[in-house]
C-alpha cells in the first residue's frame, strides 16, 4: 500500500504543481485549487508513511532517482523520523497555504507556485541523503521563503527579505567550502557514505565537517548571530512565519541531525553548547519585547535552542532522544503555528493589542493551549518530554546537573513572557483596540492545528512508560464539560458534582484503610463538592468555571492515585493550570494570577529537579518509593523537592503571590483555594518527609530550616493578617500563618508534631472554609471586601455571623472547640521536643492571631450598621449551606476530639512509635498531663448559659442607644473611610510591629525580577536594526566557532 | 604550486574580498556585487577541487576510450556541481537585484545605513 | 573605527580558516570513489560521451531539476514583486546606431541556432542546457540593445517556460514507470556513444533544460528592463 506513495512524490507533486499552475496565470482561482491539490497530496503521502509506521508495520523506504545506487545518485530516505517531520510540514504548509489563501489568490499563479515550491522544498531536505542535493533545497527554500515574504509588501518586510537572501547566501557559502572538502576528502556527497569514511581522519577533511555544521547551526539562527531571522518573524505574515518555525526549523533541524554523524559526531558538544547558549539567551531578551510577532521570533529561536541541546546530548539521552526530540518538536510546530496564525488575526502588535482575543473566545481558548503546551504542562507532548529530558540528563552516568538547571531556568524564564503576555489578553481593557480580522476561514488552520496537538498529546501519552491511561478518563470528563460550556451554570454544577461524587465513589475503596490518603482525598475532593455546591448561588453561564475547576480537582486527585512520581508530577501540573485560572478570574487579579502562576512553576521545576535525582538514584525507577533514600545528591534533591512544595504552602519567602491572588479571588474560588489548594503543598510536604526520614545527617540541616520557616510564617503571616483592610486578604494572610503552624509541625518530625500538622490540615479546612465562604459571601453581596465598609452585620446576617463565630473560636484555640485540643498538643510539643526558641515564637503568633480574628469579628459584624447595608439580606443559601454542614463536623469534633485524633494518632505510631497519646473515651493523656474535649465542653458551655442567665436577669439596667443618638463635630472628611474607626484598627501596634511586615521579601523578588529584565535590554542591544552588522555578525560566529574549535584537530 | 593550487588560493583570494566588500561597503549594489565576488570565488574553488594535473576534458570521444577514462579525466562531479551553484548563485543575485529596486523604491535611498530597521 | 578595525581582525580570522584549508588542498592523483566510477561506467550506463552531462542530468538529476527550480522561483517572484504600475510613462531613449540594429537582426537567428546547437549536443560536447539556454537568452540582449523599445512577448517565454519545467517533471516521471527510478534517462535506448541520438533522455531532456533555461533568463532580463524608469506598483494593502 505504502508503495504508491513514493516519497519522491513529494517532488514530482510540487514541481509538476508549480510549473502547471503558472500556465493559468490568469485564474487564480483553478490555479489556487491546483495549490491546494498538491499540498494535500504531500500531506497523504507523509501521512501513509506516518501510519505504516506508527502502525509497526512500516518500512524504511529508500528511493534511488535515476536508478543508479548511492553514493552515485541520489536517494531519498523515508524512515520513521522522516514520515514524521514530512507529516508536520505538510500540514503546517497545507494549513498556512488555506491561511494565505486571499493574498496567494490575489498575488497570483506565481506566488502560488512559490509557495508550494517552498513546501515541497522543506519535504525534500527532510528526506534526501545527499549533501549537495541538502544544499541545493536549502536554496530552494530560503528563495521562495523571501519570495512568500514579500506578499506583505511592507517596507520592513522588503529590508528584511534583502537582510536575508545576503546572510543566507553567506551561509552558503559556508556550506559549499565545507561540501567540497567533504567530497575531495571523502569522494563521495552521500551522507551515509561519509559518515562511513574516513573524512575524520585529516584536517581538511575535519574543518570541512565542522564547516558543514556550522552552516546548518547558522540557519537555525544560533544567538548572537540571527538578527537576520528575527527581523524575518517580525515582518513575515503570520502565515509564513508559521511556516518558517514549524516547517522550516524542523527541516533544517534535521538536516543538521542527519549531517552529525558524518562528523562521527564529534561536534556534539558544539552544537549542544550553540543550543544552551541560544535557548537562554532567547528567552531572556525576550523577557523585555513587546513586540508579540518579534517576541514569538525569539521564543521559536529559543526552542530550537532546546532542540539543539537534545541533539547534542544524544549519547546521554541514548534511545530517548527520539522521543524526546520529536515530542519538543510537535509541541512547539503546532503551538507556535498556532499563536502565528492568531497573530496575524491581532491587528495591534503590542502585546497588549492581544487583548482584542476576547471577543473571539475560541481564539482565545487556542492562545491558551498554545502557551501551555509550549512550557511543557500535561496533557501536551512537550511535558513527557521535558520529564524525560531531565530525568535522563540527570541520570546518566555522568550527570549534567547544572545543564538540566539551565534548561529549567530557560523555561521558567519562558513561562514569565508567555503568561504574563496571557494574563494581559485575558484581563487587560480590550474596547480601543482594533478589530480582529478573523473570518471563519482563517479560523481553520488554528483550530485544525490545536486539534492535532490534542491528538498527538493522547498517543504520545500512551507511549510513555510510568503513566496509566485512567489519568486521561478525568480530562476526558473535563473536555465534555468544556464542550457542553454554553449551558447554564447550575447543570454544568449538577455534572460536575456528579461527576466528582462518582470518583469518590469509585476512589473510596481503593484507598480505604490508608489514614493518610484518606484525610487529604477528604480535604481535597468532599471540598471539591462543598465548593461545588456553593457554586449554585451563581445565575448565569459562568463561562470557562468549570473546565478549570474540575482541571484543579482532577490534579488533586491524581496526587493522590499517583503511582509513579512521574504521575505525581502531573497531578502537580494539572493542578497548577486549573488553580491559575480560577485565580486570575477575578477583577484585579492580573499581576496576582501571574505571579502564583510563576511560583507555582519555579516550585514544580524545583520539585521535578529533585524527583529527577531520585529517579537518577534509583537507577531510572521511577516508582514512588524511588523517593525513599535517594542516593545522588540527597540533600539537595529532598531540599528542592520541599522547597517546591512550600510554594504551594505560601510558607514565609515564597508566599508573595497568595495574599494578591487569593484576595481578589471571588467567593467559592477563594474557599477553593485557601482551604483546599493549600493542602496539596502540605500533602507533598509530608510525602517528601516520609520519604526522606530523620535519620541521615543532613536532614538535621533541613528540618531545622524548615521548622523555622514554619515559625516565621506563622508570625509573620499573623502580623500582617492583623493590618490588612479587606477581608479576603486578611484571611488570605491568615492562612500563610496557619500553614506555617502545620510546617512547623511536620518539620519537628514526631509523633505530635504530626499530630498537630494533620489535626491543623483537617480543621484549617473546616474552619477556614466557613470563613472564606462567609467572608466571600458577604463580599459579594455588599460588593466590597473592605471592613471599614462593613459593620453592624450582625444584624442583617445572624446565621454568617454564628457560623463566623464558630470558626474564629476553633481558629484561635480557646477552648471549648476543637482548635483547643491543636493548641494543647501543640504546647505538649513544645515541652516534649524542647523547642524552646520555636515555641516562644509560635505562641506568641498564637496571640497576633487574637488580634486579627477579634478585629474581623468586630469590625464585619458588630458596631453601627451602615446607612447603605441597611436592607442587605443574608448572604446566599449556596453559601450557608456548605458552611453549616462544615459548622457540623466542628462541632462533632469539639465534642469527640478523639475521634480525629486518634485514629490520626493511631496512624502516626506505625511512623513516630514515641509518644504517643493514649486515648480513653473523649480524654486524651500524654506524659504532661491529660486533655478532656467533652468535660471542657461541658464546663464552658455551663459557665456560658450562667453568665446569659445573669444577663437576661439584668437585662432591665442596660440602655438601647439609637445608632444616630451621637454629635458630628461639623467636619466633612476628605477621605470618609479615614474617620472610620475600623480603618486601620491596629494603627498602634503597625507602629511597633509593622516593620516585621514591611514587604522585604517583595522587594528581594522585584529586584531579582528588575536585574533579569536589565540583562534582557542590555542583550538585545545586539540587534542594532543593522543588516550588515548581522552579516557581521554571521562572520564572526564562524571565525569565533574555528578558532574555538579548532583547537581540537592539532 | 601547479594551477590547481593556484585557482584554489584565487578562490579563497575573491572570497576574502567579497567579504570586505559587503561588510565595508554600505551602498547596496556595492554589496551585492561584492557577494558575486564571494559566490565566484567559491565557484573557482570548486573547481579547483576537480582538477588533476595533465589530465583532460571528461568527454569521451575518439581519442578517449570510455575504458581509458579513469585514468586519463579529471573528476566530472565537481564541474557538474559548479555547474548548479553557478546557476543558484545567478538566482540569488538576480533576485538580490529585484530587492535593491524594491528598497529603493521603499527608502528613496540605496544606503544600508539609512534604510528602515526593526530593532531589538 | 572600531567597526573597521573588528572586521579587519575578523578577516584574519577567516583568513586563517582559509589557509588552513588550503594548506590541507593538493590535487589529486588518481579519482577518488564516486569520480572513478562515473569515469568508468557512465558511458556504459547512460550512452553519454559527455561525462558531466550525464552527471547533471542522470545521476544528479534532481540537483539539476532542484536548480531549474530556482531560476523559476527568481522569475516567478520578480513578475510579481517588480510589477509596474498601469500608467506607463513614455519613455525616451537615444536611438541606436544602425550598424547595431542591423548587425543584431543579422545576428540573432545565428545566436539562437548556436543556443539550440549547444543544448542539442550536450551529452557529447561541452555545453548543454544552461549554457546553451545562456546564449539563447543573450540573443535578447541584443535585440534590447538595438531596440531599447522592443517589447518582449512575455506570455508566450512562460509558457514556454512553464510547459518545458511541467514536460521535464513528466519525463522524471517516465523514468519512475518506465525505467528504474525518477529522472532514470534509460527509458529511451542508450544508443551508440557519440552519436546525436543516443543517451536515451538526456538529449530530450537538455532541450527541456535549454528552452526553460533560456526563457527564464529572457523574463529576467525583459522583467528588468521593462521596470527601468517606471514606478513599481505601491502597497496593495499589505497591512504589515
Amino acid at each position: 500500500m505504502v508503495a504508491m506513495f513514493n516519497p519522491i512524490y513529494f517532488v514530482v507533486a510540487g514541481l509538476a504543481a508549480a510549473f502547471l499552475l503558472t500556465l493559468f496565470h490568469n485564474r487564480e482561482r483553478l490555479s489556487y485549487f491546483i495549490m491546494i491539490i498538491a499540498l494535500s497530496l504531500m500531506m497523504l503521502i507523509s501521512l501513509a508513511h506516518l501510519a505504516s509506521f506508527l502502525a509497526g508495520t512500516g518500512e524504511i523506504v529508500q528511493v534511488f532517482t535515476a536508478g543508479f545506487a548511492p553514493p552515485f545518485s541520489i536517494n531519498f530516505q523515508m524512515g520513521p523520523p522522516e514520515a514524521l517531520l514530512t507529516a508536520i510540514v505538510s500540514l503546517v504548509g497545507l494549513l498556512s497555504g488555506i491561511y494565505l489563501s486571499e493574498q496567494l489568490r490575489k498575488t497570483g499563479a506565481y506566488a502560488q507556485a512559490v509557495y508550494i515550491v517552498l513546501v515541497m522544498g522543506m519535504n525534500a531536505m527532510i528526506l534526501t541523503r545527499d549533501l549537495f542535493n541538502l544544499f541545493v533545497f536549502l536554496e530552494i527554500v530560503s528563495i521562495a521563503t523571501v519570495g512568500i515574504l514579500f506578499l506583505s509588501r511592507s517596507r520592513t518586510s522588503v529590508n528584511t527579505g534583502f537582510t536575508y537572501m545576503v546572510a543566507s547566501g553567506l551561509i552558503s557559502v559556508v556550506l559549499l567550502i565545507g561540501i567540497v572538502f567533504a567530497y575531495m576528502n571523502a569522494g563521495s556527497l552521500n551522507i551515509d557514505t561519509l559518515s562511513e569514511s574516513l573524512v575524520m581522519a585529516g584536517r581538511g577533511g575535519s574543518i570541512a565537517v565542522l564547516l558543514i555544521t556550522l552552516a546548518f547551526l547558522l540557519e537555525l539562527k544560533p544567538f548572537p548571530a540571527n538578527g537576520w531571522g528575527i527581523d524575518l518573524y517580525t515582518s513575515a505574515p503570520g502565515a509564513l512565519s508559521a511556516l518558517i518555525s514549524a516547517g522550516g526549523m524542523s527541516a533544517t533541524y534535521y538536516a543538521l541531525a542527519k549531517v552529525l554523524p558524518v562528523g562521527q559526531w564529534s561536534h556534539d558538544s558544539l552544537v549542544a553548547a550553540v543550543g544552551g547558549i541560544t535557548f537562554i539567551a532567547s528567552q531572556i531578551i525576550a523577557l523585555k519585547q513587546d513586540d508579540s510577532r518579534r517576541l514569538l521570533g525569539y521564543s521559536s529561536i529559543g526552542q530550537i535552542g532546546l532542540l539543539l541541546v537534545v541533539l547534542g546530548f544524544s549519547e546521554a539521552l541514548g534511545d530517548r532522544r527520539d522521543f524526546i526530540a520529536a515530542g519538543l518538536l510537535i509541541t512547539h510546530a503546532l503551538s507556535k503555528s498556532i499563536l502565528f496564525y492568531i497573530s496575524d488575526m491581532v491587528q495591534d502588535d503590542s502585546l497588549r493589542g492581544w487583548a482584542a482575543l476576547r471577543r473571539k473566545p475560541v481564539l482565545l481558548v487556542l492562545f491558551g493551549v498554545a502557551a501551555f503546551a509550549l512550557i511543557g504542562f500535561p496533557p501536551f507532548p512537550s511535558f513527557f518530554a521535558k520529564w524525560d529530558l531531565i530525568l535522563l540528563l540527570n541520570g546518566g552516568t555522568e550527570g549534567y546537573y547544572l545543564l538540566s538547571a539551565m534548561v529549567l531556568a530557560g523555561s521558567l524564564i519562558e513561562a514569565v513572557y508567555l503568561f504574563r503576555w496571557f494574563s494581559y489578553a485575558l484581563k487587560l481593557p480590550h474596547e480601543d483596540l482594533p478589530e480582529l480580522a478573523s473570518p471563519t476561514s482563517r479560523l481553520i488552520a488554528p483550530v485544525t492545528a490545536a486539534l492535532v496537538l490534542a491528538g498527538a498529546s493522547w498517543y504520545v501519552s500512551t507511549l510513555v512508560s510510568g503513566f496509566s491511561q485512567s489519568f486521561l478518563i478525568p480530562v476526558a470528563f473535563i473536555l465534555l464539560v468544556a464542550v457542553i460550556d454554553r449551558l447554564p451554570a447550575w447543570s454544568k454544577n449538577v455534572i460536575s458534582i456528579a461527576g466528582v461524587s462518582l470518583y469518590i465513589a469509585d476512589l473510596y475503596p481503593r484507598i480505604a484503610g490508608d489514614l493518610m490518603t484518606m484525610i487529604f482525598a477528604g480535604i481535597f475532593l468532599v471540598g471539591a463538592v462543598l465548593t461545588l455546591l456553593s457554586g449554585f448561588y451563581y445565575k448565569g453561564r459562568r463561562a470557562g468555571f468549570y473546565p478549570m475547576a474540575l482541571t484543579m480537582f482532577a490534579g488533586l486527585a491524581a496526587l493522590i492515585e499517583a503511582a509513579t512520581i512521574l504521575e505525581f508530577f502531573w497531578g502537580w501540573e494539572l493542578m497548577a493550570i486549573g488553580s491559575y485560572f480560577l485565580l486570575i478570574r477575578g477583577k484585579k487579579s492580573m499581576p496576582h494570577g501571574l505571579s502564583y502562576l510563576l511560583f507555582s512553576i519555579g516550585g514544580s521545576y524545583s520539585i521535578l529537579y529533585g524527583f529527577s535525582l531520585a529517579a537518577a538514584g534509583a537507577g531510572g525507577v521511577i516508582a514512588m518509593s524511588s523517593l525513599v533514600g535517594i542516593s545522588v545528591m540527597p540533600a539537595l534533591a529532598y531540599s528542592l523537592m520541599l522547597l517546591g512544595f512550600l510554594t504551594k504552602t505560601a510558607s514565609i519567602g515564597v508566599h508573595i503571590w497568595l495574599p494578591g491572588a487569593h484576595g481578589e479571588a471571588v467567593a467559592d474560588i477563594h474557599f477553593m483555594a485557601s482551604a483546599i489548594l493549600l493542602k496539596a503543598g502540605v500533602f507533598g510536604l509530608i510525602t517528601v518527609l516520609l520519604a526522606m526520614g530523620s535519620e541521615a545527617g543532613y536532614t538535621r540541616w533541613i528540618l531545622l530550616a524548615l521548622g523555622w520557616i514554619g515559625v516565621l510564617s506563622a508570625l509573620l503571616g499573623n502580623i500582617s493578617a492583623a493590618f490588612q483592610e479587606s477581608a479576603k486578604r486578611l484571611l488570605a494572610w491568615s492562612s500563610i500563618g496557619q500553614l506555617g503552624y502545620i510546617v512547623w509541625g511536620l518539620a519537628s518530625m514526631s509523633h505530635l508534631g504530626w499530630l498537630i500538622a494533620l489535626g491543623y490540615s483537617v480543621t484549617h479546612f473546616l474552619y477556614k472554609g466557613i470563613l472564606f465562604l462567609a467572608i466571600g459571601g458577604i463580599a459579594l453581596k455588599i460588593g466590597t471586601p473592605y471592613m471599614y465598609k462593613m459593620g453592624g452585620l450582625i444584624k442583617r446576617m445572624p446565621y454568617s455571623f454564628f457560623a463566623v463565630l464558630i470558626a474564629i473560636i476553633t481558629l484561635s484555640g480557646v477552648p471549648p472547640l476543637v482548635g483547643f485540643s491543636a493548641k494543647w498538643i501543640t504546647y505538649n510539643l513544645i515541652i516534649s521536643e524542647q523547642l524552646y526558641y520555636q515555641g516562644f515564637v509560635i505562641l506568641i503568633a498564637g496571640i497576633i492571631a487574637f488580634l486579627y480574628l477579634f478585629r474581623m469579628i468586630y469590625t464585619v459584624f458588630l458596631g453601627q450598621l451602615k446607612d447603605n447595608l441597611r436592607s442587605v439580606g443574608e448572604i446566599s443559601i449556596w453559601f450557608r449551606i456548605p458552611m453549616y454542614l462544615l459548622l457540623i463536623v466542628i462541632l462533632v469534633l469539639s465534642f469527640l476530639p478523639n475521634t480525629l485524633l486518634r485514629p490520626i494518632g493511631d496512624m502516626l505510631s506505625g511512623i513516630f512509635p514515641e509518644e504517643a497519646i493514649v486515648w480513653t473515651g473523649s480524654r486524651g493523656v500524654t506524659s504532661l498531663g491529660y486533655f478532656d474535649g467533652a468535660m471542657i465542653m461541658y464546663v464552658i458551655v455551663g459557665i456560658f448559659v450562667i453568665l446569659t442567665i445573669l444577663f437576661l436577669l439584668l437585662r432591665k439596667q442596660t440602655q438601647k442607644v439609637k445608632q444616630f443618638n451621637i454629635f458630628y463635630s461639623g467636619e466633612a472628611p476628605s477621605r470618609p473611610e479615614l474617620s472610620h474607626f475600623s480603618y486601620n484598627f491596629f494603627a498602634h501596634y503597625r507602629k511597633a510591629v509593622g516593620a516585621l511586615a514591611l514587604p522585604l521579601v517583595t522587594g528581594f523578588w522585584d529586584r531579582v525580577t528588575e536585574i533579569i529584565h536589565a540583562v534582557s535590554d542590555f542583550i538585545r542591544r545586539i540587534y542594532t536594526g543593522n543588516g550588515q552588522t548581522y552579516l557581521f555578525h554571521i562572520v564572526l560566529y564562524v571565525v569565533v566557532v574555528f578558532l574555538v574549535q579548532s583547537g581540537g584537530y592539532r | 604550486m601547479n594551477i590547481g593550487s593556484i585557482a584554489m588560493g584565487a578562490g579563497f583570494l575573491l572570497v576574502l574580498i567579497g567579504l570586505w566588500g559587503i561588510l565595508t561597503r554600505t551602498h547596496i549594489i556595492q554589496i551585492i556585487v561584492s557577494f558575486s565576488v564571494v559566490d565566484t570565488g567559491v565557484h573557482l574553488i570548486m573547481v579547483a577541487a576537480g582538477y588533476m594535473h595533465q589530465r583532460t576534458a571528461p568527454i569521451i570521444s575518439e581519442g578517449l576510450a570510455a575504458s581509458d577514462a579513469p585514468s586519463l579525466v579529471v573528476d566530472p562531479l565537481p564541474q557538474a556541481l559548479v555547474l548548479t551553484a553557478i546557476v543558484i548563485g545567478l538566482g540569488v543575485t538576480a533576485l538580490m537585484l529585484a530587492f535593491a529596486l524594491r528598497i529603493h523604491e521603499k527608502n528613496d535611498t540605496l544606503e544600508i545605513k539609512n534604510i528602515e530597521r526593526l530593532r531589538w | 573605527m572600531i567597526r573597521t578595525f573588528g572586521i579587519i581582525l575578523t578577516l584574519i580570522g577567516v583568513a586563517f580558516l582559509f589557509f588552513s584549508l588550503f594548506l590541507e588542498y593538493e590535487t589529486p592523483l588518481e579519482l577518488s570513489g564516486s569520480a572513478s566510477y562515473y569515469a568508468a561506467s557512465t558511458a556504459e550506463d547512460t550512452g553519454s560521451a559527455n561525462l558531466v552531462s550525464a552527471i547533471v542530468v542522470t545521476y544528479r538529476g534532481l540537483d539539476t531539476l532542484g536548480e531549474v527550480t530556482i531560476l523559476f522561483l527568481t522569475s516567478s517572484i520578480m513578475s510579481y514583486m517588480l510589477k509596474t504600475k498601469k500608467a506607463r510613462n513614455q519613455r525616451t531613449f537615444r536611438e541606436s546606431s544602425e550598424l547595431l540594429r542591423t548587425a543584431s537582426a543579422l545576428l540573432v537567428p545565428f545566436i539562437i541556432l548556436l543556443g539550440v546547437f549547444i543544448f542539442v549536443h550536450g551529452h557529447l560536447s561541452p555545453g548543454g542546457g544552461f549554457q546553451g539556454g545562456a546564449v539563447l537568452a543573450s540573443a535578447l540582449v541584443l535585440l534590447l540593445v538595438a531596440d531599447p523599445l522592443y517589447t518582449v512577448q512575455s506570455r508566450i517565454l512562460s509558457v514556454i517556460e512553464s510547459s518545458s519545467g511541467f514536460l521535464y517533471v513528466l519525463l522524471g516521471l517516465s523514468g519512475l514507470l518506465f525505467g528504474a527510478g525518477f529522472l532514470d534517462s534509460r527509458v529511451l535506448p542508450t544508443g551508440r556513444v557519440g552519436e546525436l541520438f543516443s543517451a536515451g533522455l538526456i538529449p530530450l531532456i537538455y532541450i527541456l533544460i535549454g528552452l526553460k533555461v533560456g526563457t527564464e533568463l529572457s523574463n529576467l532580463l525583459s522583467v528588468f528592463h521593462s521596470v527601468q524608469g517606471q514606478d513599481l506598483m505601491e502597497d496593495e494593502g499589505g497591512a504589515r
